[in-house]
């Protein structure tokens, strides 16, 4: 596996991310489930912006526990948010 | 005896594999540089929860006038910011192993590809702006102009950072022993990438 695993990888399913959210964005579906699903992708993408992209693999915890801790919480309050207001 | 003495290098080997293992890698870039990316992505990140319990009280406002926005440029624009990323990751990987054309390259099309971002982002500005839609039109638009504005001015610093590092790279001023500067843009380079895509889902998807 971690031969496969490398950024050139992890560009493709970026890209390959985007195009699969743009379209659900196409076909004009909405829901707790489609926001959920728009905010995994979103946190998969910025996982590996923050540990392969940026490089903050195997560096001190605070700094990880900042970077994903940032990306959680935002993602987290997005879906809440969304949520009761349905 | 012998048997002693194999168990202490047997030790010293367990000992010496685990000391590795807890060794920290160094943040990459000049720290300074993280306490500012963490600032911005505070800033951000309050910007993207007000926006989101402000639509918590206007969903249909936000529903009806998200239609208007441009997903396709907004999706491209998400391609070009990620292959963007992906090519500064390529030029710090070039300039570790002393690389030095291949990262000014790299750096290069890092940078065509963030002036795609803002030349399409451009074109989607002057559509809303020629449609007679300014800050002042409606709460979603007041939002989405000055989220995006925000966010576009950061592409534009990014993209100075880059290039003055491309200056300073043909300059010989970077090495496989002497890279923090690049290190230092790109991790920047990154965040800007980093926040957009929250705020793509955020702004043009969600409904």
């Amino acid at each position: 596996m971690k031969r496969y695993y490398n950024v050139h990888m992890i560009w493709g399913v970026m890209l390959a991310l985007t195009a699969a959210t743009y379209t659900t964005g196409l076909v004009d579906v909405s829901g707790v489930d489609v926001v959920v699903w728009l905010l995994l992708a979103s946190l998969i993408k910025g996982s590996f912006i923050i540990r392969d992209f940026m490089g903050l693999k195997g560096v001190s915890l605070l700094w990880k526990v900042i970077m994903y801790g940032w990306l959680w919480s935002i993602c987290i309050v997005i879906a809440v948010t969304y949520s009761i207001s349905l | 005896m012998a048997e002693l003495a194999l168990t202490t290098v047997r030790y010293h080997k367990i000992m010496q594999v685990t000391t590795t293992e807890i060794e920290l890698k160094p943040l990459p870039g000049d720290l300074a540089i993280w306490f500012f990316i963490f600032m911005e992505l505070l800033v951000f990140g309050v910007f993207f929860i007000i926006y989101a319990v402000v639509r918590l009280q206007h969903s249909d406002l936000f529903n009806q006038y998200q239609l208007t926005l441009n997903r396709d440029i907004g999706a491209v624009n998400t391609l070009l910011l990620i292959t963007s990323s992906y090519f500064v990751v390529r030029a710090v990987d070039a300039i570790r192993h002393n690389q030095t054309t291949y990262c000014i390259q790299w750096l290069y099309a890092a940078l065509l590809a963030g002036a795609g971002f803002l030349i399409l982002k451009s074109v989607e500005y002057v559509a809303i702006f020629s449609d007679g839609i300014n800050v002042t039109t409606n709460t979603f638009y007041m939002f989405y102009l000055s989220l995006t504005l925000f966010h576009f001015f950061h592409v534009i610093l990014g993209m100075i950072i880059l290039f003055a590092i491309v200056i300073k790279a043909k300059k010989g001023a970077y090495n496989a022993d002497n890279h923090i500067g690049i290190e230092t843009g790109a991790s920047y380079w990154h965040m800007v990438d980093l926040v957009w895509i929250i705020l793509f889902p955020l702004v043009y998807l969600i409904r």
